[in-house]
């Protein structure tokens, strides 16, 4: 049961944060393909019918930026070279610094060269860096450090428009409940789930890069994860209760429930999984989404995009639909996809639903946030959730959190502590994501930004009590 | 379109598939290690029982000769065997 991959627009970075959006370079871009794309050759070989659509061959992937055959990225070349700027430290400094390994630090705040966009592509990797040959030959080593990751984004990036038929795209159907699934690492996970099996290093990298946000969910909420109490498994002891109350419900019982009407059985609600901040992830193609029903039985599961941004790439399903009293914020609802699978969308921030009740009450035992690179302590977009973090906290509901990497994980587990005065419990230590994207993404807006998608992992809640203090009376 | 159902991670010569060895290698040396532990044990209890059945090496037992026979005693010492008559 594999249905084809949408075809969805890669984004381009439409954010409005000069200082290296995180919305950028999330979407997915797929072929469409017309035909049922479910028989997967044994050796790999490509299908007949795979001859007519294929633009580049497998070995002519390298192509420099702005003389590549595929127009979008001609295009994007064009986005870079207008917006891009150079990040030679004799140029001044256009914005903060993000992080310490930044360029933008080498640079003087005043007085220094006029910023100059970026024009100069690299020979080696094909993605313009520098705005002339000259400060590239002066600042190369810095530039040898990303170079061959460019390189491996650029061959990636024309292989996703290459129109090869891709194996790895098609996701198996469910297993049965005795086929424990091994979470030691992607490799394990993708052959003990029974997926096809990639063998190319280029195919994983594009395989993974959707499969990490529904796999990363389930690696922290499955029984087997790999995060555990023990010494360098980052799981606390707060984690241990959290996720064990989340565990209960994930992995119920069997309860004798059958088809006919003695096999009928009360069944709990599903397990509902807030995904904030939502911006490429709730575009990602609902084969990649059920894939995280898969890894557990007789659960249901509900996964509620909320973001102002949550609609992204989703362009043919405007316009939202009305508000009515039944549906007071005009949410898309998808509740055909799975069985065990119902997806709600709302374009609003959280705190507005929050404070209008909308998924009152929280339970632990059902209830996680899932925040995938939310910034938070991010200067572009920390405003944006002051609101939001003291009400998830006050829900002492397990909030998931990844990040670009470990500097940026660090600094929002600061910014969340500063905000709340420590009354913040971590579940789950910041560090590297086991089930994290293979693939490096592009910052069109900075080519010096690469990064991958949900690099670390952590995880909070709100500090709960068993007792407090009874305040004496005045 | 009659086939044989064949797994993704071998190859058309039946070769494990560079997949199934990037999944085996958490396993690998701990595998072998177990593999050869339960090898050696094997070859342990097989050494011990064909030792252990193997007939008896009687050696180092000194047999004394054959008493020499005189001809005026062989009543003498036949009765001895059957016991005593009286």
């Amino acid at each position: 049961m594999s249905a084809p991959v949408n075809s969805v627009s890669s984004t381009k970075t439409s954010d409005t944060h000069p200082t290296g959006g995180r919305s950028v370079s999330s979407a997915v871009q797929g072929r469409s393909t017309a035909y049922p794309s479910s028989h997967i050759h044994a050796s790999g070989h490509a299908l007949p019918h795979d001859r007519e659509h294929r633009i580049l061959e497998s070995n002519n992937l390298f192509h420099s930026w702005s003389n590549s055959p595929i127009p979008k990225i001609r295009q994007r070349a064009a986005f870079t070279k207008q917006y891009a700027h150079c990040p030679h430290p004799s140029h001044q400094a256009t914005r903060t610094a993000i992080n310490p390994d930044d360029p933008e630090l080498r640079k003087p705040k005043t007085g220094g060269q006029a910023p100059a966009h970026v024009k100069y592509e690299c020979p080696d990797c094909g993605i313009p860096v520098y705005c002339c040959e000259e400060h590239y030959m002066d600042d190369y080593e810095a530039h040898l450090e990303i170079c061959d990751t460019l390189r491996e984004i650029n061959e990636d990036d024309h292989d996703l428009s290459s129109g090869r038929f891709f194996p790895e795209f098609t996701y198996p159907p469910r297993n049965m409940e005795e086929q424990l699934v091994n979470f030691t690492n992607w490799d394990t996970l993708l052959y003990s789930r029974e997926f096809a099996a990639i063998n190319q290093e280029r195919s994983l990298r594009q395989a993974t890069r959707l499969l990490t946000y529904p796999l990363t969910i389930g690696s922290v909420l499955h029984e087997l994860s790999p995060y555990n109490i023990r010494r360098g498994g980052r799981l606390t002891v707060e984690g241990l209760k959290s996720l064990s109350a989340l565990r209960y419900t994930v992995h119920p019982p069997r309860t004798g429930a059958g088809k006919d009407i003695k096999g009928l059985r009360m069944n709990p609600p599903p397990v509902r999984i807030f995904i904030l901040g939502a911006r490429a992830e709730s575009s990602l193609p609902r084969d990649v989404w059920v894939q995280l029903t898969h890894l557990f039985h007789r659960v249901q599961f509900h996964l509620i995009f909320i973001g102002p941004e949550s609609m992204m790439n989703r362009d043919a399903e405007f316009p939202l639909p009305e508000r009515t009293p039944l549906n007071p914020f005009g949410a898309v609802v998808e509740d055909r996809i799975d069985p065990q699978l119902k997806i709600s969308t709302f374009v609003e921030y959280y705190h507005t639903l929050h404070k209008a009740n909308l998924f009152y009450p929280y339970d632990p035992y059902f209830d996680c946030f899932v925040l995938f690179h939310p910034g938070l302590g991010h200067p572009a977009s920390s405003h944006e959730w002051e609101e939001t973090l003291p009400l998830l906290l006050e829900t002492k509901v397990p909030i998931i959190a990844t990040g670009y990497t470990e500097w940026d994980m660090h600094r929002d587990l600061n910014w969340v502590k500063e905000k709340v005065g420590g009354e913040v419990d971590l579940l789950l230590e910041p560090g590297e994501n086991i089930f994290r994207s293979l693939r490096w993404d592009l910052n069109d807006l900075d080519p010096q930004d690469i990064s991958c998608g949900n690099w670390g992992l952590w995880a909070f809640r709100g500090k709960r009590y068993e007792a407090t203090q009874k305040e004496s009376e005045q | 379109m009659p086939v044989i159902p064949r797994s993704t991670y071998y190859d058309r010569n039946y070769r494990q598939s560079e997949a199934l060895i990037r999944a085996r290698r958490p396993y690998l040396i701990k595998n072998a290690l177990t593999g050869l532990s339960l090898f050696c044990f094997a070859v342990g209890v097989y050494s011990f029982t064909i030792n252990a059945v193997a007939q008896d090496e009687f050696e180092d037992v000194i047999v004394p000769d054959k008493p020499v026979q005189s001809a005026h005693a062989p009543n003498a010492s036949s009765n001895k065997m059957a016991g005593s008559a009286s």
